[in-house]
């Protein structure tokens, strides 16, 4: 009741302050190296498996951001976001699954200037990234020495994104947004463990990501833009 | 431009700017490594053990021609099945998986094998006499600042005293060493980039059969039995090798998958001679003598395993996981104990030994209730000379520079040069098979 209690005084105090309040879905394209060559080499060196792993690259991200308020053209704000990819492959006696989970925190520098390019804004966020890789068999979690197998990472990422507001009704928005950005060093130490079941044999145990973005945000906004 | 188009087209754009790349990219990103190489030279693989043949059906599976040469007038390398022994098959090499976290573990979920848990419990020879458990901890051989030094004189600085002479002897003849020659700096090193898990896996039927149906038989029309092969001539553009009978065979690459000790007495001449680093790295890589003795009663007097003993430092129940329950003793005899049963000149006279060690520690069962013996040794074996692999005192990187390639020609695999924790382990053998599948790959995309 007290967590309950928090978080509405938490959102009320928040709404209050905040400049804007944003939520967005979008679909999230990633490249990681690594984690592409730790798969492609699992693919390679079992060609008992009809069926091979795809590569994690497209992924659901949904994200909630606050801009705080200021009268300056460049605002800044917090971001939570989180992401989930999928690897599936359906073999005879051997279904395979890989998900992995992202959960960003990150500070978001907003750009926007209405008498230049009005209903245009910018983000540049810098977020502190973990992840998560889990691995399913025949639709369990695979366990060996009783133990679940799980890679987790954490490391650090730079996005740039940007957006145009159209007005819905007062103070709601919907923007499009497109959103690129760079995850220069994940440190991953499991990664290669979980999905070729070899350390050291693959890849190191870190990973570059490259991330493209598309979605619709939806905003509670405190100053209109029209 | 008005306002409405201004954004349809922004929107259209950015979408389409992202999109595009991003669809080009996955076009690009293969889900498996080497999708499209295609080669038409030539690889042998010098032996028919689970690495060769492993990267032969990689080879195979990238429809590459290959040819193994096999020294044996059988496959499997230190893989082998007994029948007609007991009512049960028995694993004459190789028994137990090593962890399921493996490929090998993915191999039994996919071909359903029937594998089970070994959790058998353990009495130690401790004073003459047999115990459950032992005075003092001896699981010290783990942890940070380990010294280079061996697991015998290590034990002795931690205060293990001679009474524990044959329990340290049975925990580096784990490792397929004895306990003067086992590095506890060395081993710890291969514990920690160990991943496949600590648990221990009997195979219902054998190992041997999961490697023979799942990836033997593909292969084994491609192996020539009994070619011993003497001489490797890598100095021209075409490697030619020759066998003891003089027959030669070309290559554009070979993977040579022998055990060391046979690399170690160099068994097989390289024309030109092995770069000095080569050679010196694989005297530094130890393999010490090994046997199993399976040992048939007529009454199941003995323990599920049973540690410490100065004949042979570790038995254990061969019924374990299998689906009957002949009583049949494995006696697991590594390193020097080994190598004093191996000087006793016959399997009569090994068998007697054992035979009077158990006697010992069961007043006598032993004798009264043998049946028949079977013994397999590995050290006499001009084709194996030993166990498996172990790291010595003062090893340092010697599995790596073993394992390094040879003027895009030579190739080496075997479980002896698993660089990633897993040598000693058919998962491990099988690993470096595929991983220098890869390394040729690479070297012909380059």
């Amino acid at each position: 009741m007290r967590a309950v209690l928090f978080g509405i005084l938490f959102f009320t105090l928040n709404s209050i302050m905040a400049q804007e309040f944003r939520t967005d879905i979008s679909y999230k394209y990633i490249f990681a190296n690594k984690w592409d060559k730790a798969i492609q080499t699992y693919n390679f060196s079992r060609p008992f498996l009809e069926e091979k792993q795809p590569l994690l690259m497209h992924g659901l991200n949904a994200s909630v951001s606050y801009i705080f308020k200021s009268s300056k053209s460049l605002k800044h704000g917090i971001n939570l976001s989180y992401t989930y990819f999928k690897s599936s492959t359906d073999n005879k006696n051997m279904n395979n699954i890989l998900n992995l989970h992202f959960l960003n925190l990150g500070y978001i520098i907003h750009y926007e200037n209405n008498e230049k390019t009005k209903g245009l804004y910018t983000d540049l966020i810098i977020s502190a990234v973990s992840s998560g890789v889990f691995r399913n068999v025949n639709d369990e979690p695979f366990e060996y020495d009783d133990t679940r197998s799980k890679a987790f990472g954490i490391g650090g990422d730079l996005s740039i994104r940007a957006g145009y507001y159209l007005n819905l009704k007062n103070k709601i928005y919907l923007s499009p947004f497109v959103l690129v950005g760079y995850t220069p060093y994940i440190y991953s130490p499991n990664s290669e463990a979980l999905i070729n079941q070899t350390k050291g044999l693959v890849s190191n145990n870190w990973t570059g990501i490259f991330t493209t973005q598309v979605g619709l945000t939806f905003h509670i906004r405190q100053q209109k833009n029209d | 431009m008005d306002r409405r188009h201004f954004i349809k087209q922004s929107t259209l754009l950015s979408i389409g700017g992202l999109l595009i790349p991003s669809t080009l990219l996955s076009a690009c990103r293969k889900e498996t490594l080497f999708e499209d190489i295609n080669y038409d030279g030539k690889v042998i693989i010098i032996g028919a053990g689970a690495a060769g043949l492993f990267a032969a059906y990689t080879l195979k599976s990238k429809g590459i021609d290959f040819q193994i040469l096999e020294a044996s007038a059988n496959y499997g390398g230190r893989l082998g099945k007994l029948t007609g022994f007991a009512n049960f098959p028995i694993d004459t090499g190789a028994q137990w998986l090593h962890g399921k976290n493996s490929i090998l573990g993915d191999l039994i979920t996919k071909s359903n094998t029937k594998i089970t848990l070994d959790d058998s419990e353990t009495k130690y020879w401790f004073n003459n006499q047999l115990v459950n458990s032992l005075p003092q901890n001896t699981d010290i051989f783990e942890g940070d600042d380990l010294p280079d030094i061996s697991y015998n004189d290590y034990a002795l600085q931690k205060g293990l005293g001679n009474e524990y002479k044959y329990i340290v002897e049975n925990i580096a003849g784990d490792q397929g060493a004895a306990a003067t020659r086992l590095s506890v700096f060395g081993n710890n090193q291969d514990e920690e980039n160990w991943n496949s898990g600590v648990d221990d896996f009997k195979f219902q039927e054998t190992y041997f059969d999961l490697i023979d149906t799942q990836f033997a038989s593909q292969v084994k029309n491609k192996i020539l039995f009994n070619t011993i092969v003497t001489t490797i001539d890598y100095s021209q553009s075409t490697i030619q090798i020759t066998d003891s009978k003089n027959n030669t065979y070309n290559a554009d690459k070979v993977i040579i998958t022998v055990p060391i000790p046979i690399l170690k007495s160099a068994d097989i001449q390289f024309i030109p001679t092995l770069p000095n680093e080569k050679t010196t790295a694989f005297s530094k890589i130890g393999m010490d003598a090994g046997m199993k003795v399976f040992l048939k009663f007529s009454n199941k007097f003995f323990d599920q395993n049973i540690i410490g003993g100065p004949i042979c430092a570790a038995y254990a129940d061969d019924s374990i996981g299998k689906a009957q329950n002949d009583n049949v003793l494995l006696a697991f005899i590594m390193g020097v104990q080994a190598e004093y049963l191996t000087s006793l000149g016959s399997d009569t006279a090994i068998t007697t030994a054992i035979l009077q060690e158990l006697d010992t520690m069961y007043n006598g069962q032993a004798t009264a209730s043998f049946v028949a013996s079977h013994v397999q040794n590995w050290t006499t074996n001009p084709f194996v000379k030993g166990a498996y692999s172990y790291s010595t005192i003062d090893m340092g990187d010697a599995r790596k520079v073993a394992t390094k390639p040879i003027n895009k020609k030579l190739y080496f695999a075997g479980e002896a040069m698993n660089t990633n924790g897993h040598h000693q382990t058919v998962h491990g053998a099988v690993e470096t098979g595929y991983r220098e599948v890869i390394n040729i790959l690479n070297d012909i995309k380059k």
